[in-house]
């Protein structure tokens, strides 16, 4: 097909014309090889300009379109639209920055005048080798997976779930509820953890539109946004559950940092020294009891325990231990509790009345360092200095240990099998720490809760229904997802097979096809990154819409 | 949902970051969004940082591509210079009445050149600076604002002052100022609403005893990250009064804790933020962070906490504070617990709390919903259920909820949009 690439230069009032000499600009590129017409005009980005433009395209029979103006920031989509409404496609397009990167910098006129040419020349020789690229869109299922069947995995499974849109919630206990089923009240407002669960686990039951599975592990999750492939094992049944979902989310939650590592704290070699957890669950029980039998006079709750191992504060030690004082006064009203700290760590507004509140007689806050636990006679001793820097000890009863929150155990196993990678911590890593906390590097995969870091129950619930939102508002039942366009592409001939690509491809895009031992690039995931075409050493990759053609020629025109 | 008419449009109050990406979800699931916005600009409070930590990275380059697809976004009506006069109906059929101010300057003619704030011949101190920096009668809050459209302050201009001039429009080349553009009342249908109008900073000048606004060289947050910035009044060239880069610095954390009653989170954060800002300028200064307790939750903080104490800053844990006056300069007195001390430093930075906006009771009767006892929108649950409010189809998003940081901002405003998405088909 003959190309006729047709120019047009924006003056963009005085802001390029005052700097760039256009009719000089308009001379020099008219008489380039395919080039059928140059025209200057005031302001291409009006609708009278794009009016213009568009009987400017059908009037000449234009094929390939270059447009010298402003950044493509600015206005690549004004002119891509154009293209579409005057009948050709939008990639046979350029657009040459001749405003930001010309006009705006440069100060003499000349030199402005010189680059603005150059720059036109460059997308004239790269314009030319473009490609026509069609819009792409595939099916998707509107299912979702949540692996997770704590408060996060709950909350998503009953905001998500509908008659068009099934969810299947792996949970691998035997029971719903997770961590907070352990817990008696939860903060600040002290109210039973049974009214947050209670009536949506209900809920989850009546729902016929989720199904749960318990005591059961997630094996295998293959395939992309829109269409992955699942298979869900349950424990002493051979064949696993397979089916199909659109989007999948890690519901996981946390572990408690292990208590062996920290052996100052006794805990195991003395009595009476219990973690978070184990207090928790001694309160639930309804009553706070040594291991005599007898009711403890006085507790010490150390806080902070581990977190000089894991590197990173656990956000919520400081607001459960104030908790604990109030389990221990609501029981033991004349108990003395003494809290060790650091450093008091409760943000947001509500939290420091809580503290404020919590406050009182027979409880003292300790600002220490070097907390060590030792047995004295049928009482536990704490050694610790204060902020004084003098050394010191208290007699007790009771020791309650809060231990730093850590990735669960299986957290590198499920992170292979979602294809997602771990962060700081070792927790399941955020696409983007501030803008996309929920999203991960792998379209469609989201993590939610204690499993992105560790979070209090209200922030759990927020990350759940955040990555719900997502869900909703991208899988949509019935509609089509529109994929990227400028993909990377391997070609058969060229790929020797070394892998290379598949190694620094962050989306999981590239597999290798063992029969032509050949690598090969899923279209759908791929979203044209350009690292694999970087890497490849046998120039096999390329990426769409950047090819090496298209590059070469336009730094060609721009250094000759 | 009742039998009368339901809309699905949603209204989103607050084109900061939680509105922002509040209205981008909706767009992206079909639906239509009307986004008002207060000011002449979009981006909120995050525009005015430089970096944001942990990973210090540009603020403007995070948010500019998310800001351009706002303003490209058809689904998305913005409406600038906008505020919400009054809100009846319930969920799924409301009926929102707002006052839009005129801008003077066409959307879609102005091209922003900037030609226009030459010729003005008034000369202002610019809010968006902190008053650090100048602005004309017609302007952009500062230099890469989206869109970069100016608007006329009239209260101001000569022209709406009785005077003659139009020396803006001569200049604009692209007749994009109008003059007789007027104020105008709309209404709007919507199904549910998103209130995301951020916050404010606790006003320092309360807590005399730092010296703010009568010793020189003593800025608040705000003030910093605007003297940081290279869009900035400095172009982020970090000068005391005199000109001269300071040779030390204290950074005072946790001002206005106590008036507040609360702990605003981010703030030992966006301290220790301050110091990298400070030793990347000026890698020979000696700064001192004095504080409380050090609030850095969550996985990836203690990490920068652990990179800044490395380069040697001092971490002094205070009882008790005073900034004074001392010969040119000032110094910092303070009691570490054991002893007092004096610290003669070139600039002291604060680190105030955040707190509601002046306008919130406003907006939260108008809504009919209601305030917490610290003057925060107030949420349906604390434990479990920050975004919905005591009043169905009404939720709320970002540090209008409390203080919070962008990462939690965002998650609550994705929240929200599910919240509408799941419960209002």
């Amino acid at each position: 097909m003959e190309r006729k690439i047709g120019v047009y230069v924006c003056e963009c009032g005085p802001n390029i014309a005052e700097k760039v000499d256009i009719d000089k600009v308009v001379g020099a590129v008219s008489s380039l090889d395919g080039v059928v017409v140059v025209e200057k005009y005031k302001l291409l980005c009006s609708a009278d300009g794009k009016k213009f433009l568009e009987e400017e395209i059908k009037k000449h029979g234009i094929t390939h379109l270059v447009i010298a103006a402003c950044s493509p920031k600015q206005h690549e989509k004004t002119f891509m639209e154009v293209c579409e409404n005057a009948g050709i496609n939008p990639y046979l397009y350029q657009l040459a920055n001749i405003r930001e990167q010309c006009a705006w910098i440069t100060e003499d006129k000349d030199e402005a005048t010189k680059k603005a040419i150059r720059l036109i020349k460059a997308a004239i020789g790269r314009v030319k080798y473009h490609s026509s690229l069609e819009k792409k869109e595939i099916e998707c299922n509107p299912a979702v997976l949540i692996i997770g069947g704590g408060v996060a995995g709950i909350n998503a499974s009953l905001e998500l779930a509908s008659p068009d849109r099934k969810i299947y919630l792996v949970e691998k206990t035997s029971s719903l509820g997770g961590m907070i089923t352990n817990f008696e009240k939860t903060y600040p407002s002290m109210q039973p953890s049974s009214h947050i669960l209670k009536q949506k686990i209900l809920d989850m039951d009546k729902n016929e539109n989720i199904q749960v599975f318990i005591d059961s592990n997630v094996e295998e999750i293959i395939g992309f946004f829109g269409n992955f492939e699942i298979k869900v094992k349950k424990k002493e049944v051979d064949e696993p559950a397979e089916f199909e979902v659109g989007a999948v989310m890690l519901a996981t939650g946390s572990n408690f940092f292990d208590l062996k590592k920290t052996p100052q704290y006794g805990y195991e070699k003395f009595d009476n020294i219990f973690t978070a957890l184990e207090f928790e669950k001694m309160n639930l029980s309804g009553e706070i009891s040594l291991k005599n039998g007898k009711t403890p006079r006085s507790v010490a709750i150390i806080h902070c325990v581990g977190r000089d191992e894991k590197g990173y504060c656990s956000e919520i030690c400081c607001m459960y231990s104030l908790k604990f004082i109030r389990y221990l006064k609501d029981k033991i009203p004349d108990a003395q509790v003494s809290n060790f700290y650091s450093d008091l760590c409760i943000p947001g507004k509500s939290y420091q009345k809580f503290y404020e509140q919590t406050k009182g007689k027979n409880v003292d806050f300790i600002r220490s360092t070097n907390v060590e636990v030792t047995k004295k006679e049928n009482k536990l001793s704490i050694k610790y200095i204060d902020e004084n820097g003098n050394k010191n000890s208290l007699l007790v009863d009771m020791v309650i240990l809060a231990p730093a929150i850590e990735p669960t155990s299986d957290v590198s196993e499920l992170a292979e099998i979602a294809g997602i990678s771990q962060g700081d911590g070792g927790f399941f890593a955020e696409e983007h720490e501030k803008l996309n906390p929920v999203s991960t590097s792998t379209d469609g995969v989201y993590i939610v809760g204690c499993a992105q870091g560790p979070k209090n129950i209200s922030d759990t619930i927020v990350q759940s229904g955040a990555a719900a939102g997502k869900i909703l508002a991208s899988l949509i039942p019935g509609k089509k997802m529109e994929i990227e366009v400028k993909t990377s592409h391997i070609s058969e001939s060229f790929c020797i097979g070394c892998k290379v690509c598949i190694s620094v491809c962050s989306y999981g895009a590239i597999t290798f096809d063992e029969a032509k031992k050949i690598s090969v690039v899923n279209e759908v995931i791929c979203r044209g990154c350009g690292n694999c075409v970087a890497a490849c050493p046998s120039g096999a990759a390329t990426s769409k819409h950047f090819t090496f053609k298209q590059i070469h020629q336009e730094l060609l025109e721009a250094v000759k | 949902m009742n039998e009368k008419e339901s809309y699905s449009d949603v209204l989103v109050i607050g084109a900061g970051i939680a509105g922002i990406e509040a209205s981008l979800l909706l767009s992206n699931s079909g639906r239509k969004v009307h986004l008002v916005e207060k000011t002449s600009y979009t981006g909120g409070t995050v525009i005015k940082f430089e970096e944001v930590f942990s990973n210090m990275e540009c603020s403007t380059c995070m948010v500019a591509p998310i800001q351009q697809e706002l303003l490209q976004d058809k689904n998305i009506n913005l409406v600038m210079l906008a505020e919400i006069e009054d809100v009846k109906g319930s969920f799924g059929n409301f009926t929102v009445k707002i006052r839009k101010k005129a801008r003077y300057v066409d959307l879609q003619n102005c091209i922003g050149c900037n030609a226009c704030f030459e010729p003005c011949p008034v000369s202002l101190k610019n809010e968006f600076e902190e008053g650090l920096g100048e602005r004309k009668a017609i302007y952009v809050p500062c230099a890469g604002a989206l869109p970069n459209v100016p608007m006329i302050d009239t209260e101001h201009c000569l022209r709406f002052n009785g005077k003659e001039c139009k020396a803006c429009q001569e200049a604009c080349m692209f007749e994009a100022i109008d003059f007789n553009q007027k104020d105008e009342q709309l209404e709007l249908k919507v199904g549910a609403i998103i209130a995301a109008t951020g916050f404010n900073i606790f006003d320092t000048k309360k807590t005399p005893n730092y010296g703010y606004g009568k010793i020189d060289d003593v800025y608040n947050a705000f003030e910093f990250e605007r003297l940081y910035s290279s869009n900035g009044p400095t172009e982020g060239n970090i000068l005391l009064k005199n000109g001269k880069p300071p040779k030390s610095a204290a950074i005072i954390h946790c001002v206005g804790r106590d008036q507040e009653g609360y702990c605003s989170s981010v703030c030992c954060m966006y301290s220790l933020k301050f110091n990298h800002y400070l030793k990347s300028k000026i890698p020979e200064i000696v700064i001192s962070e004095f504080y409380t307790d050090l609030c850095i939750p969550g996985k990836s903080h203690q990490k920068f906490y652990e990179k800044m104490k490395e380069t040697g800053t001092d971490i002094i844990r205070f009882k008790e504070i005073e900034i004074e006056k001392q010969g040119k300069g000032m110094s910092v007195k303070y009691n570490n617990g054991k002893k007092k001390n004096s610290l003669p430093v070139d600039m002291v930075i604060l680190a105030p709390a955040i707190e509601p906006r002046e306008d919130a009771p406003k907006l939260a009767k108008a809504l009919g919903i209601s305030l917490d006892e610290y003057g925060f929108f107030k949420e349906e649950h604390p434990d479990v259920s920050s975004v919905t409010t005591s009043k169905p189809g009404v939720f709320i998003a970002g540090c209008v909820q409390g203080p919070k940081n962008i990462q939690n901002s965002v998650s609550q405003a994705n929240a929200a949009v599910g919240k509408i998405l799941s419960l209002f088909n």
